[in-house]
């Protein structure tokens, strides 16, 4: 069986205190819930939940859409926003949890990784040293998703040239990024070239993809 | 007893006793008021104690991150709840409510819920419980516990239609017998369930042709790549492009030569004929893959489209039969298999090396420029001389991924006899394909045993059977 992992980093610093993290995990629990109506979701998705601030914490290890239960995700009153250690943390995990093929074993297909984030890395020195590295994992595609005013374009693009942007972290607009988010996830069990990207399907009017 | 209590009390208040006053003392703890009023201050310190301890522990137990694993509809479920584990061990009454229309059901002898899921959905259970000392005639506490019943995955599937005015349209389901000279030829292709369930196209395709007059057959496979936008289109224009190729190059000349090769290698078998063989291989066989490699890239332009989206894996064979023997030359991109299985049944041989990426659905395809360059391109060409075979077979990944699952098994002679059993009947849905029957009605059994089931295996299957 052909699993296709997916991996959740997700920014739970200071600022996402409050209505934020609420309408986060509203949309989070759409898009779990409308995956679980996909069969082909249901048979060979994956899904890990990473929240990072001060620290960072793995809410669900890679488990089967079938097992996975939404965890409850909080966030501290305020703080800094290590990128660069989450990076670093799912550089482990990926490296000792996803499967490569061999003669005898079935290999994974390529992981995704989705990194949505309110503000910009406050460990810039460790988050710069981290993207080559995750680079080399060869995701089949990486989306950065800058959410609010105070969220860094920039600094994503440096990760992945997939990023988009969202003007507000509100209920309506993360549901509806988190939509595109199952829609992508849609697209990563196909047979593709070894190092090609996932196509992504067309974002709604709320997301904003950067050029 | 009362006495010290009152001393304690007067000492906390700073309320001192004259040596002088003992006698007065003792009278006051004596008397039968006072001694009443110590016990009921004492019952009442217990009972607050008591009911703090009670509502810290109802307060413990709301809090308790209380999770019931999953279950799915039609599928079987038993979970037992683990009292110990959880520390409930205090409880004196529990029962769920809120299974009622799940299908499942609650056993308080066993603590166990089990039983089917009719339906799926988010549940929210009421977990009713009193712990000890609690009066049993009291309502019972009540904490709410989320559980998710999944779909049954095998309900979520839809079968839509493919567009039949799209330009690339192709059948969805295609079946065939066919005679091979003194072979038979039983061959179908089927779309994928992931491809049914949006309405999407078979990407899957097969070819093949039997020249009567030369006794030559050509067999073709392709597998379109699912992210490629016309792998549809780029499967159908390899397989075509291929019987096309031999139909016009194949020439007298070269069959001739081929012929008298052939004619030499049988009567003194030796290095130098054998690297005749193999150079006439990757001749002809090469420049026929070269071909359809020139052909994608001309339709790629013509459809104003990046080559990538016609993105395919190309298998293919050459077969004649001989005096000494069956030859059988092949050529291979990608992750399709051609084995070949001996006249007894005691060995097999994978004619191709397949190209199998370290991520699932990585491959390669004849789309690509660098497989012609590569210095691998040379263990691409097989050259077989057998005297007889049982099976030769081509197949794309959505026969083999399930029934072979990694590449190791494919050169196990078990696994292949497996595959054989299992298309003799020897599967869930008691399907059967009569392989010693040649009919049409045999291609339409083999098509209907593709619809076989197994989680996660929902890509377009096909599957080519010479006997």
């Amino acid at each position: 069986m052909r699993r296709l992992p997916v991996f959740f980093l997700l920014d739970t610093s200071g600022s996402m205190y409050g209505e934020p993290i609420q309408a986060l995990n509203n949309a989070l629990s759409g898009m779990v819930n409308t995956l679980r109506m996909d069969p082909q979701a249901m048979d060979s998705l994956w899904l890990s939940i990473i929240t990072f601030d001060r620290e960072v914490k793995e809410l669900t290890p890679l488990v089967e859409l079938a097992n996975f239960q939404l965890p409850e995700i909080t966030c501290p009153q305020s703080g800094p926003t290590h990128t660069g250690y989450a990076l670093e943390f799912l550089h482990a995990k990926v490296n000792s949890e996803v499967r490569k093929g061999t003669p005898t074993q079935k290999g994974d297909w390529r992981p995704l990784l989705f990194l949505f984030t309110d503000g910009k890395p406050s460990d810039l020195q460790l988050y710069r040293k981290m993207i080559p590295l995750i680079k080399e994992l060869n995701f089949a595609t990486i989306v950065g998703c800058a959410a609010g005013k105070a969220a860094d374009n920039g600094m994503l693009k440096e990760l992945t040239d997939t990023v988009v942007h969202l003007d507000t972290a509100d209920s309506a607009t993360l549901k509806q990024f988190f939509k595109w988010v199952s829609d992508t996830i849609e697209q990563g069990n196909k047979s593709m070239g070894t190092t090609e990207q996932v196509t992504l399907p067309p974002p709604p009017n709320e997301v904003n993809l950067v050029i | 007893m009362d006495k010290s209590f009152i001393q304690e009390l007067f000492k906390a208040n700073n309320i001192t006793v004259g040596t002088n006053r003992q006698h007065l003392f003792d009278a006051f703890v004596n008397e039968e008021k006072n001694r009443l009023a110590v016990k009921l201050i004492m019952e009442n310190k217990k009972l607050l104690m008591d009911t703090w301890q009670f509502k810290n522990r109802l307060a413990d137990i709301q809090q308790q991150p209380v999770s019931i694993p999953n279950a799915t509809a039609g599928k079987p479920y038993e979970v037992k709840l683990d009292f110990a584990q959880l520390n409930w061990n205090d409880f004196s009454y529990f029962h769920i409510e809120g299974l009622e229309e799940s299908g499942l059901q609650y056993d308080p002898e066993t603590k166990v819920i089990r039983g089917t899921p009719v339906k799926s959905g988010d549940f929210k259970l009421t977990l009713k419980y009193r712990i000890n000392g609690e009066d049993e005639a009291s309502a019972p506490n009540e904490k709410k516990v989320p559980l998710v019943i999944n779909p049954n995955p095998k309900s979520l599937w839809k079968n839509m239609e493919s567009d039949k005015n799209d330009p690339y349209w192709k059948e969805d389901n295609v079946a065939i017998y066919a005679p091979l000279g003194d072979r038979h030829l039983l061959a179908a292709s089927k779309r994928g369930r992931s491809h049914a369930n949006t309405g999407g196209f078979r990407e899957d395709d097969f070819a093949f042709k039997h020249f009567t007059d030369t006794g030559w057959s050509v067999l073709v496979v392709s597998d379109g790549a699912g992210s490629a936008r016309l792998s549809r289109a780029g499967s159908r224009i390899a397989c075509n492009g291929i019987v096309e190729y031999f139909e016009q190059h194949f020439t007298p000349e070269l069959r001739s030569t081929f012929d008298a090769l052939i004619a030499t290698h049988t009567a003194a078998p030796g290095d130098k004929t054998q690297k005749e063989l193999t150079r006439f291989v990757y001749d002809n066989l090469g420049k026929a893959a070269f071909t359809i490699h020139k052909k994608l890239e001309e339709f790629a332009a013509t459809a104003a489209a990046p080559v990538k989206d016609l993105h395919s894996t190309l298998i293919f064979v050459l077969l004649k039969k001989y005096e000494s023997g069956y030859v059988i030359m092949s050529f291979g991109v990608g992750d399709c298999p051609i084995a070949l299985i001996n006249k007894d049944f005691s060995d097999i041989a994978l004619l191709n090396r397949l190209d199998v990426g370290e991520f699932s659905g990585g491959t390669r395809f004849i789309t690509m420029q660098e497989i012609f360059k590569s210095d691998t391109f040379a263990t691409r060409f097989g050259f077989r001389l057998v005297p007889d075979f049982s099976y030769l077979m081509l197949m794309t990944d959505g026969i083999y991924d399930p029934k072979f699952e990694v590449e190791a098994n494919l050169e196990k002679l078990t696994e292949w006899k497996a595959l054989l059993e299992d298309l003799g009947g020897k599967n869930d849905d008691n399907v059967k394909v009569d392989l010693a029957s040649h009919t049409t009605e045999t291609a339409n059994q083999l098509s209907a045993w593709m619809d076989f089931w197994s989680p996660g295996n929902h890509d377009d299957r096909t599957l080519m059977i010479i006997s």
